[in-house]
This record gives structure tokens, sequence and C-alpha cells, in this order.
């Protein structure tokens, strides 16, 4: 085995084509990094809104809340011996609207806000609901909360202010609220049969959801309401939902990652050109070393080695560099609810992982062909030129 | 000895690098251009959109409906002077239960006025006739009418994602777009059909928005203005934009997407930079024996200067003809009639034109003179002394 010294003492006495090569796999690792944290923030709001053991049941047809409607009947599907009574509830019934709003970046540009109208149960259901400043709506009234994500990014939609839901009908904003990290930190909440006045939909709920008394009893309540000849409904699990809806978002995770890969490939030819040269060059080196007794595979070793350490050192530098995506937030519209959530970069364990175990790959596969034609360099001939 | 003849020759002494350069140039330079393109398709869209077309809709949601009487009053030349034709559409969100199509665009529209408004859809006059009679006609896409595999007299049977059930309709028309950016992936049917039916008491009577023709696309701001001051005293108040900015607040974020992919397309820029830099530096460093007899057989600094940048340039142009080439076939001949037919929604148009095609030519060039750069700087002014005494 050649020592490593030697490999990473080669890189730094070349330093411009190492720099070159390394600055590559860098901005390739930059990107694909960026692709898997948004990935990663996505997954974070979504999938933190769904538990286990909750239900959510929309009418047959609808794939979103917003295009769902349940009849005023609704209590009934709570009534099941599957159903937990959170706080004296067994379902949730819940009316949900998009509102367009002014957004306050200055860019003039509109956008939508989900707003969620619901009860004191509804809010009890939820434990990791949290008011973080101001105070609960009173129950009954046109108070409403805003989630934390969005406060103040649209006009008249922060504590302390007000927005129309009809002419003359406003909601006022008493405080803010944190839910986990989840999509609910990107919606208002407001009371139930205030927000249905207002919009002249009394008869009728979004959707309803309803705790199990435990996680395994889903098919047997699913059954049971789907075939339920007084409703036309559907029900999921709470987490299947949310995670369907952020299937819109995760092609752009998609795309991120192919086109990292595609990247990678210019990287690559990058490592190559440089790993050729080092070859190239040191071609007296490598047969000295063949003459002092490596082996062929020592020297292939030592070559592939030095070409992941050329490829780790840029990923490395690419990693640190788009960290600092994890400081941004972005806001950017659900596609499958038709509003904005508020997205975060989030470079969790898994992210540099894989991002470093790119860098690998691009080194191996970058460094493999110079290296196998290092290992073919004769000693003798070598050493005579 | 000129420039050309010198950097053209050491092009092809290290060959097996060349080679690689090149295949990286090429393809950097076809990434780059996919994302161009997929700027520029975007904008295009922005661009062909009617200018003189302006969508009204609820202020509060779009999810909201407004009063079907709301169309009399657009339609009155006394209360908005400047609209010429006014049209209406209720959104129904349409899903093919075969799942030939997953989604697409469904519409209930007013079958006497929607296609004079949305003039860059071609329908045969016998099909609106033909619609006139039909009930429950619809007219669709002629991309989508292939996805469906439906011809006119056919039967269709759809489901909305607001609506319950199925609704079954009968294929009355198809229409072909006039202007290439025209969406091909819709269909449209009576609104007349969807207000009579029981499953849609609770929207009966009402539109989901007005599609209005102006007659000055200069005063489009002011009609807007005045639109929205007539219905300001209603219950029910009204938004009213351009039909690009109504398109855009449902595809909200895409913006951003762009934005990232700008950014992005920089990155592979600098990824083609370094890529050229590394194999120039190398060569030059490598002949630096050679520069410096070139030097003592009496050229001056500025000849090895022009060698080396010469040679870079010349890489560039090569790889980035390839890669001109090369996108073409990749994106002109193969994926973007795919990318039309299938998210016709984003990109009814995406082809690479000529001038993104130039200008990432030119570019490369310049990046070519730029990875010349440092290299020639440093050998040209290097001593001959130096460059003599070293023996690689």
């Amino acid at each position: 085995m050649v020592p490593v010294r030697y490999n990473v003492r080669s890189l730094v006495v070349r330093k411009i084509t190492t720099i070159a090569a390394a600055g590559g796999i860098a901005l390739v690792v930059a990107v694909f990094a960026a692709a898997l944290m948004f990935s990663a923030g996505v997954q974070r709001v979504t999938v933190t809104g769904g538990r286990p053991d909750t239900v959510i049941v929309l009418r047959k047809g609808s794939d979103a809340e917003l295009s769902s409607g349940i009849s005023n009947e609704y209590k009934k599907l709570g009534d099941r011996p599957e159903v937990a009574q959170v706080g004296g509830a067994g379902a949730i019934g819940e009316i949900v609207i998009v509102v367009t709003a002014d957004l306050t970046d200055g860019s003039g540009g509109i956008s939508n806000v989900m707003v969620r109208g619901t009860t004191p149960e509804g809010m009890t259901f939820r434990p990791e609901l949290k008011i973080v400043s101001g105070r609960a709506p009173k129950p009954g009234t046109n108070e409403v909360i805003v989630g934390k994500a969005i406060s103040g990014r649209f006009q008249g939609i922060g504590l302390g202010q007000r927005f129309d839901l009809k002419r003359n009908r406003p909601l006022e904003v008493v405080g803010e609220f944190t839910a986990g990290g989840s999509s609910y930190e990107s919606e208002v909440w407001g009371d139930l049969d205030v927000i249905r006045k207002y919009l002249g939909r009394e008869s009728v709920v979004s959707s309803v959801r309803v705790r199990l008394t435990d996680p395994s009893k889903f098919e047997a309540y699913r059954a049971a309401v789907e075939g339920d000849k007084d409703f036309s409904v559907k029900a999921l699990r709470e987490r299947d939902y949310y995670q369907r809806l952020s299937e819109g978002l995760s092609f752009i995770t998609m795309a991120g990652v192919v086109l990292a890969i595609l990247f990678s490939i210019a990287a690559m030819l990058g490592a190559a050109i440089t790993m050729n040269s080092a070859v190239a060059n040191r071609s007296k080196e490598i047969g000295t070393l063949r003459a002092l007794g490596f082996s062929r595979l020592s020297i292939l070793g030592s070559f592939v080695l030095e070409s992941i350490f050329l490829a780790l050192a840029g990923g490395a530098v690419g990693l640190v560099l788009v960290m600092l995506l994890s400081l941004v937030d972005v806001r950017m519209m659900n596609w499958s609810t038709f509003s904005d959530i508020v997205l975060s970069f989030e470079a969790t364990p898994r992210v540099i992982i894989l991002s470093l175990l790119f860098s690998t790959l691009m080194g191996l596969f970058g460094g493999l062909v110079p290296a196998i034609r290092a290992s073919r360099v004769s000693p003798v001939e070598a050493m005579r030129e | 000895m000129n420039v050309l003849t010198y950097s053209r020759r050491n092009l092809f002494r290290r060959q097996g690098r060349t080679v690689l350069t090149l295949i990286a140039i090429a393809f950097t330079g076809l990434i780059f251009n996919a994302l161009r393109t997929c700027d520029y398709a975007w904008k295009a869209g922005v661009e062909e959109a009617a200018k003189d077309r302006l969508a009204t809709r609820h202020k509060v949601s779009f999810t909201m409906q407004l009063p079907k009487r709301y169309i009399d009053d657009m339609r009155d030349p006394s209360k908005v002077p400047g609209v010429k034709a006014a049209t209406w559409a209720n959104w129904f969100g349409a899903k093919d239960p075969r799942k030939r199509a997953p989604f697409f665009a469904g519409f209930a529209v007013d079958h006497n006025t929607w296609f004079d408004v949305m003039d860059e859809m071609k329908v045969e006059p016998a099909a609106l006739e033909e619609w006139k009679r039909t009930n429950n006609g619809a007219i669709l896409g002629d991309v989508l009418a292939k996805t469906l595999e439906v011809k006119v007299g056919d039967d269709l049977t759809i489901e909305s994602d607001i609506y319950p059930g199925e609704w079954k309709f009968k294929v009355v028309g198809i229409y072909t777009p006039l202007r290439k950016t025209a969406d091909r992936n819709s269909l449209v049917f009576r609104w007349d059909y969807l207000n009579n039916d029981p499953r849609a008491t609770f929207s009966k009577e009402t539109i989901g928005w007005v599609m209005s023709r102006i007659d000055d696309p200069r005063k489009s701001a002011e009609i807007s203005r005045k639109i929205d001051q007539m219905f300001d005293e209603r219950d029910d108040q009204t938004i009213t934009m351009s039909e690009r900015a109504f398109q855009l607040s449902f595809l909200g974020g895409a913006s951003a997407i762009l934005k990232a992919l700008n950014l992005v397309s920089v990155g592979i820029l600098i990824i083609m930079l370094l890529v050229l830099a590394n194999t120039i530096a190398m060569g030059a460093r490598e002949r630096t024996h050679e520069y410096g007899v070139l030097r003592a057989i009496g050229f001056p600094p500025g000849s090895i200067f022009g060698f080396i940048v010469g040679e870079a340039v010349m890489l560039a142009l090569v790889g980035g003809l390839l890669g001109a080439g090369v996108t073409y076939l990749f994106i002109n001949v193969m994926i973007g009639p795919m990318l039309e037919e299938n998210m016709g929604a984003f990109f009814p148009y995406f082809r690479t034109p000529l001038p993104v095609l130039l200008a990432s030519l030119a570019g490369t060039l310049v990046i070519g003179a730029a990875a010349g750069m440092i290299p020639a700087i440093l050998a040209s002014q290097r001593k001959v002394t130096d460059s003599l005494r070293r023996v690689d």
C-alpha cells in the first residue's frame, strides 16, 4: 500500500489543477445537497402535520380539503367504537378556504393563504398547537390566530391586524401560533361557525378528522364510514394525506437531483482530466514505486484514493457553502392546495452523508480510468524516460 | 507560423485530454442551453399571453364564485367603456376515470361567447353550431383529445374534483391552437349543462371568473380599476388582472424555481470555466520549456499570450459548436415536443431558439478567453532563462 501522505502531498503540490477540479465538484455537490435539503424541509413541514392515529375524512372524489365538502351530519362520523373522544368530541369538522392577500415583500404581488375554521375541540385535538404571542381567539367571535411561518408576510395577516373575508366582515388577528413546524404554521385559524356564516356555507364542512383509539383500527373505521350510505366519503390516514399533498413539491427535489447528476458528469470529466495529467506527469515516480516493489493493485488503489480525496475536498467545500441556505426560508405555493407554505432548507445528517457519498462516487468514477493507466505503467520504460 | 496553426496543432498534442475537455464543454453547454430554454419558454408564455384580455374574479378567494348577473354589468358599455366582449367560465377540475390523463383543466363556459374571446383557439364553425344543439357537448384541445383517445361524435365520461359523481359528455369539436403558446390540454363544456345539474346546486347561478377583451391594451390598468370599482359596493368584490397574472396566480412559486434555475445555470458556466482553465493551465505548464525556446528565438511575450488564449478560444469554439448541435438534437427534436404534450400548462412551447444558442456560444467563447487568460499571462511573463531552466 502506497502511503496516503503521498497522495495528499501530490494534490497540494499541484495547487491550481487541484482547485479547478475540486471547485467543479464543490458546485455539483452544492446543487445536489440543496435539492436534498429542500426535500428534507418539505418532508418536515408536511409529514409532521400527520399523526398515525388520526384519520381525515373527505368527500369521495376530492383530493384535498379545499375541494371537499361533507354535510352537517358529520358528527355521526365520530360515533364509532374505533374513535377516541378527544376533549369530549369525536369528529372534528373544519372548513378550509384559500384567501388572496397582498404580499408585504414590496413586490406588489399577491398570493394565497389558507384559512381554517375550527372549534375549541379542534384546537385541543392538536396538542402541538401553541400560542407564542398574543392570545387564543375567543370562540364564536371573528378573532383568528395566524401561523408563525406566515405571520407578517401578507398585508393584514399579522398580529393586531385585520383582513376582510367579505365586505365589512373582517377577521381580527389576536395571536400567533406554532404547531411543531408543520404546515399548520402556514395557515390562519378561526372559528368554524363564524367563518361559515361569513361565507354563507353554514351547512357544510370541508373535512372531518377523528382520532383512533389505536392506529391499527384504521381499516375497520375506513370500511365502516366508506360503506355508510348516509355519506359519500373516503377516509385516509392523515400521514398519507399530507404525504400526497407534498408530491407536487417533490418534483422540485427530483429536478434538483437530476440536474446535480447531469452536472456531476462534467465535474467527473474535470477530475478525470486532472488525474490523467497527474498520471502522465508522474510516470517516472510510478515506475520508481513499482521498482521498489509496490504492486499494480496498490498503484491503482493509490490513484483512485487520490481522486477520491480530491472529490471529497471539493464536496466538503460545497457542503459548507450550501449549509448557508438553512438560514433562509422560502415561501412558495403548494400546488396541491393552491396556498402558500413556508419551507426551509434542512441540513440533516442524511443530507451530509449522501452528499459525501456522492462526492466519493464522483472521485471514484473520475479517477478510475487514469488509475488503471497508472497501474499499467511499466517500471523499466518509465524510469528510462 | 501564426497563432492559429500553433494553437490548432497544440490542441492535438494531448488528444485524450482534448477530447475529454470537448465532451465536458459540449455537455455543460447542453445543460446551460436547456436551463436557458426553460427560462425562455416561461417568458415566451408571458410575452404571448393576450395583452388585450383581462380576468376578473372574486377579490377574497379564487374558490369563491361571483353572481352570474355580474356578466351583464361587464357587458354594459355605459358602465365600463373599453370592454369589447366578455365571457365567463367555472372551474370544473376534470379527471379521467380511466387515468389516461391524471388531471387536466376542465371548464364550464358560456358556449355562445367563449371562443370569440379566447380566439387563439380555432374551432370549426360546424362544431360551434353542433355545440348549440348539444346540451352536454364538449370541445377539447387537440393534444388532450389524443391523450384521451376520443374524436368528434364520441361519448366521454369524466369526473371532477369539486362536483360529485360521473359526468357524461359528447365530443362535438376539437380545437387547434393558432398561437404556439396556446393551451392544448383543456376541455370546455356548456355552463348551462353544469348549472342545471342537481349536483351543482351549491354553485347555482354563479360564475368562476369573467374573461374580457378590451379595445386598447394600454388602458388595461385603467379598465381593471373601473371594473373593480363597479363592484366595490356589492357584497362580492372583484379583483381584475391581466390574463397572465391570473394564470400565474395558480402557478405561484414558479418564479422562485426560475430564479433557482438561473442561479444554477451560472453554476454550470463556472464548471465549464474550471474544466477549460484546468486543461489550458496543464498544457501551458507542460510546455513551459518550449515557450522558453520560442522566446529565445525571438517571439515576443505577446505571441506566447496569443498562442495560449488562442488555444483556449479554439477549444471553446469547437466545444461550443458541438454543444449547440447536441442541444438542437436533444431539445428541439427529442425533449421539446414531449414536454409540450405532457407539461403544456407550464411550457406550451419548449424549443431552444436561435438567439439562445448564439448567446450561449458567445458566452462559451468568452469563457474560453477567460480560461486562457491566467496561464497566458503567467507563461508570457516568465523570464526566458527561468523557462529554459525548467524541465518537467
